[in-house]
């Protein structure tokens, strides 16, 4: 229990681990009763969350309420792929519209629910050759016992719930995901360059190029979005770029974090304490380190 | 296979009897349960086999020319082609529907075999099973699915026996299954559940999913393929729906979402989503912890 700080506070009496579930056993054989949730609440609620990030959102006043997703496929139409100047626009957009559909899937999901906002989302964005599909999933969260939001006021992050309960300790709100994705043709080489280059361990410029120019639009858009939910940026961003599996001279570059906002008047500092483990980590001596290479 | 402790393998009972016990925990563990007054008392499995087939019994394919659902309960949804014209190659109607007998199917397997493993936990004389895993598995080629589900089975010490004499069950085991009591929380059973949709497009479906829509409709192309993305959300919302139906006012808690797809043609695919967590039951009042102090590593 060390982990939560629990028996670390100082005054805590230690927590009699044997009593604790003996009377958790009493209730399970029926001889006594179960107890009611947060303020009374017995409501049956749902959750993804692991114990520790539970204890963290109990820790704060938060608590989780039900499992929520969004899922959304949009279209890619055929030959897009085909060698091509530029951006491949299509591809870049349905991406961003699929991502938008469930986002916008999940905030009402939450909202109906009565969450505030879901916390620990599972992003799983897959290209194919002529669909994105975009599927999220989470935890709905709320303080203990308030009020429903609307659909619009509630916010989506893929922070999990002990990173959401350090950004509130400190001040901070996540604000909701964004997300940024380009995909970009690698330029045709000529046929003198490609036979030069064949020959030699040279830079492929137009690779290189490639994903410089798929980053920087990405990039930008995720930044803008961040904008456009008054955010002040983005923390835990994700990326994945590279080559596409169908298509290896198209580059495709993407990016999503959630979005994060000072409530607070200013930053509220942690008092941090730092602990020695005395649990010796093996880094001493590595047998692999003997294989030499 | 019965399910009473009495229809246990006889070598099962002599083995379970002999004393030293067994167990599938870790040492971390095995000493956070015996540092709760939980005493393994034996490695417990169960097992089904189930024959396993997409177009088993009660499946509409072959009682009809047109393999479409109707009427039928469940999650059921139709579109139809906005073209305006009958042909053969062209698909004038489509449909989603939830597909009861697979999920009845896999319910049977993973019941039974959940079961059977609670089964020999109560013959032993336990009070649950901690670390339960689960697993499905193609055994012997295709068409037959194995479920296995096995845990440790452990008695409190000095506690009642379980209601019904049925012994409780959790995926949890250890430190974690610690902090679940010390937040308040008593281990009821482990909730499994399972949801197929069927996917049968229609045409703007089929086109949208090969990247044809152009050829037919300008304003279709690059647009969301709402048929699908329709059964990616009922197909979630199923599997909610039967895990809630298993928990009887309790709360689900550390849930696990797994969905897979079975594409069988431009547009036609199969879903399913399996939904697992811990059922488990308020045994003390709501009270959080302190906030966590956010501690740094001296290495």
């Amino acid at each position: 229990m060390s982990e939560a700080g629990h028996l670390d506070t100082p005054g805590a009496a230690p927590v009699d681990m044997k009593k604790e579930m003996l009377d958790a056993a009493t209730v399970l054989s029926g001889t006594a009763p179960a107890r009611s949730g947060p303020k009374g609440r017995s409501t049956s609620t749902t959750s993804d969350l692991s114990i520790d990030e539970e204890i963290a959102l109990h820790s704060i006043g938060w608590e989780p309420i039900e499992l929520v997703c969004g899922v959304s496929l949009h279209s890619i139409p055929m030959g897009v792929w085909n060698w091509g100047q530029g951006e491949i626009t299509w591809a870049s957009n349905a991406y961003a519209s699929a991502f938008a559909a469930a986002t916008d899937r999940i905030h009402r999901q939450c909202a109906k629910a009565g969450g505030h906002g879901v916390v620990g989302v599972h992003v799983e964005p897959t290209v194919h050759r002529n669909h994105v599909d975009i599927a999220l999933t989470g935890t709905a969260v709320r303080p203990v016992s308030s009020k429903a939001l609307s659909a619009e006021a509630v916010f989506v992050s893929d922070l999990s719930g002990r990173d959401f309960a350090l950004l509130t300790t400190s001040g901070w709100a996540p604000v909701g995901l964004a997300v940024g994705a380009s995909f970009v043709y690698a330029p045709r080489r000529t046929a003198g360059v490609a036979i030069k280059q064949k020959s030699q361990n040279v830079e492929l410029t137009n690779f290189t190029e490639a994903m410089y120019s798929a980053r920087e639009s990405a990039m930008e858009r995720m930044q803008r979005t961040a904008i456009a939910m008054r955010g002040s940026g983005v923390v835990e961003v994700k990326v994945t770029e590279g080559p596409m599996d169908f298509a290896h001279h198209a580059i495709g570059f993407a990016a999503y974090g959630t979005v994060v906002r000072l409530v607070a008047d200013a930053h509220q500092p942690l008092e941090v304490r730092m602990v020695l483990p005395l649990d010796d980590p093996v880094l001493a001596f590595d047998a692999t380190s003997l294989r030499g290479g | 296979m019965a399910d009473t402790a009495a229809d246990l393998p006889e070598a099962a009972g002599r083995r379970f009897a002999d004393g030293a016990f067994t167990s599938g925990l870790t040492v971390p563990d095995f000493a956070a349960c015996l540092q709760m007054g939980l005493e393994p008392v034996g490695f417990v499995q169960g097992f089904c086999v189930m024959q396993w087939q997409w177009y088993g019994m009660g499946s509409p394919y072959g009682t009809f020319g047109v393999p479409y659902r109707g009427g039928t309960s469940g999650y059921s949804e139709t579109w139809q082609c906005p073209h305006g014209f009958v042909s053969a190659e062209h698909r004038g109607w489509g449909q989603n529907y939830e597909q009861s007998w697979i999920e009845d199917a896999w319910t049977t397997g993973f019941a039974s075999a959940c079961g059977r493993m609670v089964e020999e936990a109560s013959a032993v004389g336990a009070h649950g099973v901690v670390g339960v895993v689960d697993t499905t598995e193609p055994l012997a080629g295709q068409g037959v699915l194995e479920f296995r589900v096995q845990g440790t089975a452990v008695k409190v010490a000095g506690g009642p026996t379980p209601a019904e004499g049925r012994p409780w069950t959790t995926y949890l085991a250890g430190q974690r299954l610690a902090k679940l009591i010390e937040a308040g929380y008593a281990p009821v059973s482990i909730a499994a559940s399972v949801a197929s949709v069927r996917v049968w497009a229609y045409c703007i479906t089929a086109y949208l999913t090969g990247g044809t829509g152009q050829s037919w409709s300008r304003q279709v192309t690059g647009a969301e393929i709402e048929q699908t993305s329709k059964a990616h959300m009922a197909v979630r919302q199923i599997a909610r729906e039967h895990v809630r139906a298993q928990l009887a006012g309790d709360t689900l808690h550390g849930a696990a979402m797994a969905t897979s797809d079975r594409e069988l043609g431009e547009g036609d695919v199969e879903l399913q989503c399996i939904l697992r967590g811990n059922r488990v039951r308020r045994f003390k009042e709501f009270d959080p912890m302190p906030a966590p102090r956010p501690t740094v590593r001296l290495l």
